[in-house]
């Protein structure tokens, strides 16, 4: 068991390492002249070769890629990720702001997604292939078939422009974030009813269970005892794939409604080609993604022993 | 008292796989169900158990292989108490060591999980858990095919010692006329959704009458496996 962890921990490890690597390399190696990029941002056009060379300088574009990327990567190690190239402020304080907006919506929307998805798939498998289960089916693939930037500018469409019940923009007050949360909630609701409802139907077709039922096992504790773990194996391995749609999704979905979450952080930043600022969103997505994905291998693995049985 | 059930049948898509049936079985009698794959034996024993549990009788069924009788993500010990708890009956240390020793499987982890035993120990569990409830019929399909001949013949002398001086009826379903000979006093073959006849084993082998019978008996090297 340690020694599984031990090989989790540094798969974990070599990941972000990589995305380290390759997030520094693609934005060191972007066509353009980052330093007039950020020259710009700060003082506008026209600006002189004198205050390019400063930035150059300021940056450390002048030291070549490795002396950079370490120059880089060991502050990071230590907590530090640096200071925006464009104002010099500190990017962590303004990451954390960006994240008290984010999280929260991302766990509303998850909460949301469950709280629909698994009575949906219930009440779907209940009789497959009745009008119901289709209708779910019919509807969760729509559901995944719509654009989150469609959905969310349909939504304010009609509860902020016709109705006026609700805030388009802003994230001002917690009403502000129904529609968000609406909007990726939604999403998530219609993968996971899919998901959830093909993992139940496949534990019910488990070749052990015709022998619990002559054996006199209620069918309820069946339900509960052997078919809800079979289930749960293949959504908790897909729950680690929709964390990262849901991140996207979050991108998206922040820029539409105004919010200053991790999204818009990104995307200001990504237009402003402040470096730190974007390797910082990018490094703290893959430290989430790693952390969760390390956490569903776990939860997997408590569930379905045989896995580590087959590592070992 | 006699067990009987009449009028077993099944259908599979519109096609009949098993036409209505009659069955009766003796208290302690042996029988063998033989006949060729996909003549409709483990169906015949699929409607009798969940026939006779419908009616509240005491039957215990053990499938042909312990993948079709544990689930992979449960202990041992949660089957043994289910199993109990499915019966009715409270949890029974001193039983289950008793059966654990008739069948020799006293030294299995009971907390580990079916694919933590070997299948052979798998499958003496799942006939230990079978007779929890000392049924009045006890209907085993294909019980030891997925076994070794050796380990097959093991378990099968167990269970008959088990059985010995007890009122449970056993119903053998096999295609092999081998096992079923050495171990049934009555045979029954099975052709096409039919019982086509059913006869002591004595009669059955010296003397076969229909075609399907004879096919069975004309393979006599069966005689020379151990079980």
């Amino acid at each position: 068991m340690i020694g599984i962890f031990a090989g989790l921990l540094l798969r974990a490890l070599v990941v972000l390492t990589g995305a380290a690597l390759a997030t520094f390399a693609l934005l060191w190696h972007a066509p353009g002249d980052p330093a007039l990029a950020i020259a710009e941002a700060r003082y506008g056009q026209n600006v002189s070769k004198e205050v390019l060379d400063f930035i150059r300088a300021e940056a450390g574009f002048d030291d070549g890629f490795w002396t950079a990327f370490w120059a880089w990567l060991v502050p990071l190690l230590k907590g530090d990720f640096g200071q925006s190239s464009v104002n010099g402020r500190d990017v962590w304080p303004d990451l954390v702001t960006a994240m008290s907006y984010t999280f929260p919506l991302a766990l509303v929307s998850l909460a949301l997604g469950l709280a629909v998805s698994v009575p949906l798939a219930l009440i779907a498998t209940r009789k497959p292939g009745s009008w119901l289960d289709r209708g779910t089916v019919a509807l969760a693939s729509v559901g995944v078939a719509i654009p989150a930037f469609w959905l969310g500018l349909l939504l304010i469409l009609l509860f902020a422009v016709q109705l006026g019940w609700l805030p388009a923009m802003g994230a001002e007050t917690a009403t502000h974030s129904i529609l968000p949360a609406l909007t990726l909630g939604f999403g998530v609701a219609a993968s996971l009813t899919r998901i959830i409802r093909s993992g139940i139907l496949e534990a019910r077709g488990q070749p052990f269970l015709p022998a619990f039922i002559r054996r006199g096992v209620a069918r309820r504790d069946i339900a509960r005892d052997h078919v809800a773990p079979h289930a749960a194996v293949p959504v908790v391995t897909v729950l680690g794939l929709e964390l990262a749609f849901l991140l996207e999704g979050l991108v998206v979905v922040e820029v539409i409604f105004a919010r200053p979450g991790l999204g818009s952080f990104l995307v200001s930043a990504i237009f402003a080609r402040d470096f730190p600022k974007v390797q910082a969103v990018v490094i703290l997505a893959a430290v989430i993604f790693v952390v969760v994905n390390l956490a569903i291998d776990l939860i997997y693995r408590s569930l379905d022993p045989r896995v580590s049985e087959r590592d070992a | 008292m006699t067990i009987q059930a009449y009028g077993l049948s099944a259908e599979l898509s519109g096609h009949t796989i098993l036409y209505p049936t009659n069955l009766d079985f003796k208290p302690g009698e042996r029988v063998g169900l033989v006949g060729a794959s996909g003549s409709g034996k483990s169906t015949l024993g699929h409607e009798l158990v969940d026939t006779l549990r419908a009616r509240g009788a005491s039957v215990a069924h053990v499938p042909q292989s312990p993948d079709e009788a544990l689930d992979p993500l449960r202990s041992m010990a949660f089957h043994w108490r289910e199993a109990e708890k499915a019966l009715g009956v409270a949890p029974d240390h001193a039983r289950r060591e008793m059966l654990f020793k008739a069948l020799q499987i006293e030294r299995g982890d009971l907390r580990k999980r079916p694919w933590g035993w070997s299948r052979g120990m798998q499958q003496r569990f799942v006939i230990a858990m079978a007779l929890i409830g000392t049924p009045d019929l006890l209907v085993m399909d294909e019980p030891t095919s997925a076994l070794d001949p050796v380990v097959a013949a093991g378990t099968m002398d167990l269970l008959e010692d088990y059985l010995k001086d007890r009122q449970t009826a056993l119903l053998l379903i096999t295609h092999d006329l081998g096992l079923a000979a050495r171990r049934v006093s009555r045979l029954m073959v099975m052709e096409a959704g039919r019982i086509v006849e059913d006869a002591p084993t004595s009669k059955f082998l010296s003397a076969p009458e229909t075609q399907a019978a004879k096919a069975l008996c004309a393979h006599r090297n069966w005689l020379e496996l151990p079980c």
